[in-house]
């Protein structure tokens, strides 16, 4: 064993490349804090102002903060192991000692990052069960060290819950059996998956990127515009129909190219395993992670797909698992962006108990659903368009095309939501142009919501909301009756299920 | 009531309705202590509005009042109709195995969280509750901020006995879990 080559008794510090690292580190969020500074700082300088030297001065004293902050760092952090639990000390100013029993520990995730990659190290993220501040980190470890931690402390663990706890407490404990790789997205499937991201939300994010800058800088930002575009002014009024084509060909191309690139980086060489008693993915280009996903805390299985998606057959998988932490629920949530539907299915196999997989009677919802769709976005928006009508004149009439949109914006959503039930699941679909599945056990729900509208109690109709450890489901417009049978079934289901629900 | 679902093992029509539960009204006092807040939320309201009006310079200071103070009040009024009406729609009932709270005039929201899966329990007294001697049960889950479950307006004695029948309960469900 190599465990051997690794005496974690004795407290060490991390191998010194971590000083470049927790540097790199600092210097990201000081950046991130400061960036409107630093960029007036740019711009100021051809201006050349006195002030921006002084803001030039504070430049270097956070540069030089950075760097004894992250040496200092450096030299106070050391880590250990002692009586079956993992210890930390660390601070500058104020040393503290944190240390987490093995039990406590739920699972140790790596990631990566460039410079680690280079150097072959990897930073460790412990994840345990607990309060607040549930989460530990080492900024860098030996990659092989990293590995013979992990190993050491799940085998420790293991130990420990085999002498005290009970039988389901074991199955908890990872597992060192061998895993099947269940997918690896290849260089054409990841092509695939950028192809076919939601280009719409890239092109949102570029617009707020860049109105925020803009905001940033100055703090006028028609004057900006105005400036920037005087001198095409002339050249834009005669060839205004030419110029709308060519910005509209233009953002769409950037948003494309945003979204292929934010794919390619975050999804290479994506690859998931399934073990025993869980999973286990490795995604990224320049910022790689490692994530394990233990089985038991798997709280909802998610699938959906997109009109360009479904012609490639893939679906967005999504795994969401109980997190120690209301910070760190979205961290919790795991996509696999081009899975295919067998590996869908073995995945879920594998989470959920498979003898309650198959095929349950669908329930519709109420069509009344589509009247206030209508009504919400369609009738009150157009309703307010129209209201421009004194400002914009003529023009506001075009807001009236809201509402054949908003006619078959409710047609699609009846159509495809729906849910299914049986004894151990729950599973509600739903999508308007795509396609959005959700599968939770009935007994892993913590709370149950039904909601009525004044309307809803007019028409004898309810909504129904689950709530589980990582997120809810929702069925809304079901005939009221419907929804008293779920909520007395699914709480006599969580209350004489005796299982662990996480 | 016919059964929307045949494939489960047990009808849902032979369980315990909650339609049929006895729900128990919170304590009077809450209605005065929200409208208490409500009226200091107003009088803040005002004085904000006054100090506005009188620090601009205004053409016609008199149109300022009239507008701010006239949408004031009928704010306000509003919002004492709906509290009273929407008090009397707050009730709660302890089951054997849950905990059942119900709100809300116009969109009405009833919540059920099972005794083995409440985290933790915990009383909260403002300062004008802790004049009427009430105090508001949070309780939280797994599930997160949105749904955990606040019951207001327990008196004293009463919100820490349910405290603690809760957390006895809890931890009986819970100790049968595992």
């Amino acid at each position: 064993m190599e465990q051997n080559n690794h005496d974690f008794s004795i407290p060490q510090r991390q191998p010194s490349v971590a000083i470049g690292i927790i540097l790199i580190k600092f210097f990201r969020m000081t950046v991130k804090a400061m960036w409107p500074i630093l960029l007036s700082l740019v711009i100021g300088r051809r201006a050349g102002s006195t002030f921006d030297d002084i803001i030039l001065y504070v430049v270097i004293g956070f540069a030089v903060y950075n760097l004894l902050g992250s040496i200092l760092t450096y030299f106070r952090f050391y880590y250990y192991i002692k009586d079956n639990a993992i210890v930390l000390d660390k601070g500058v100013l104020k040393k503290t000692r944190t240390n987490i029993p093995f039990e406590r520990i739920q699972t140790i995730n790596f990631s990566q990052n460039l410079l680690h990659q280079l150097f072959n190290v990897v930073s460790v993220e412990i994840d345990s069960a607990g309060a607040n501040k549930s989460e530990i980190s080492i900024d860098a470890l030996r990659k092989n060290e990293a590995i013979a931690l992990r190993d050491y402390i799940m085998a420790e663990k293991k130990q420990l819950i085999e002498e005290s706890g009970t039988e389901e407490e074991k199955t908890i404990s990872a597992d060192k059996n061998p895993s099947d790789l269940l997918l690896h997205l290849k260089p054409g499937d990841l092509i695939k998956v950028g192809v076919s991201q939601n280009h719409l939300r890239s092109m949102g994010i570029i617009f707020a990127f860049v109105f925020t800058t803009i905001n940033e800088i100055t703090d006028n930002i028609s004057d900006f515009i105005a400036d920037q575009l005087g001198q095409y002014e002339s050249y834009v009024v005669d060839n205004t129909l030419f110029a709308f084509v060519a910005s509209v060909v233009l953002v769409t191309v950037i948003s494309f190219l945003f979204s292929l690139v934010n794919s390619i980086l975050k999804y290479y060489d994506l690859k998931l395993w399934l073990s025993n008693n869980g999973l286990k993915l490795v995604r990224g280009l320049l910022n790689r992670e490692e994530v394990t996903i233990n089985k038991n805390k798997v709280q909802m299985v998610s699938w959906s797909t997109n009109p360009i998606r479904k012609i490639f057959k893939m679906y967005t998988l999504q795994i969401a698992q109980a997190s120690s932490s209301e910070v760190n629920a979205q961290k919790s949530k795991i996509n696999v962006p081009g899975s295919y539907k067998h590996q869908i299915s073995k995945v879920i196999n594998m989470v959920f108990p498979s003898e309650y997989l198959g095929a349950e009677a669908k329930h519709f919802i109420s069509p009344l659903i589509k009247l206030r769709i209508i009504l919400f976005y369609g009738l009150i928006p157009s309703a307010l368009g129209l209201s421009t009508w004194f400002l914009i004149g003529e023009a506001a009439f075009y807001f009236l095309l809201i509402l054949p949109l908003s006619f078959f914006l409710g047609r699609a959503y009846y159509k495809k939501r729906s849910y299914e039930i049986n004894e151990e699941l729950i599973r509600s679909n739903s999508g308007i142009v795509g396609t959005e599945n959700v599968l939770t056990q009935i007994h892993k729900v913590q709370a149950v919501r039904v909601k009525q509208s004044w309307y809803q109690r007019r028409k004898q109709l309810a909504t129904i909301k689950v709530y589980t450890a990582a997120g809810e489901l929702s069925i809304p417009f079901i005939s009221l009756s419907e929804a008293l049978q779920l909520e007395s079934f699914i709480l006599y289901r969580i209350q004489t299920d005796k299982r662990e629900w996480m | 009531m016919t059964n929307h679902f045949e494939n489960l093992s047990i009808d849902p029509n032979e369980l315990p309705s909650l339609e049929e539960v006895n729900f128990k009204p919170i304590d009077p006092n809450y209605l005065k202590v929200s409208l208490i807040s409500s009226a200091l939320f107003f009088v803040v309201l005002i004085g904000a509005a006054i100090a506005i009006i009188e620090l601009s310079d205004f053409e016609e200071k008199m149109n300022g009042y009239l507008i701010s103070m006239g949408a004031i009040l009928l704010f306000s009024v509003a919002n004492i109709i709906l509290t009273i009406l929407g008090f009397k729609k707050k009730k709660y009932a302890l089951r054997q195995r849950d905990i059942i709270y119900t709100k809300g005039l116009i969109w009405s929201v009833r919540t059920t969280v099972p005794f083995n899966r409440i985290q933790h329990a915990e009383l909260k007294q403002g300062p004008i509750e802790r004049l009427y001697k009430i105090n508001s049960l949070k309780l939280f889950t797994a599930g997160g901020q949105s749904s955990d479950l606040v019951i207001p307006g327990l008196p004293d004695n009463e919100a820490l006995s349910m405290k603690d029948f809760v957390l006895k309960k809890t931890e009986e469900d819970g100790a049968e879990q595992s």
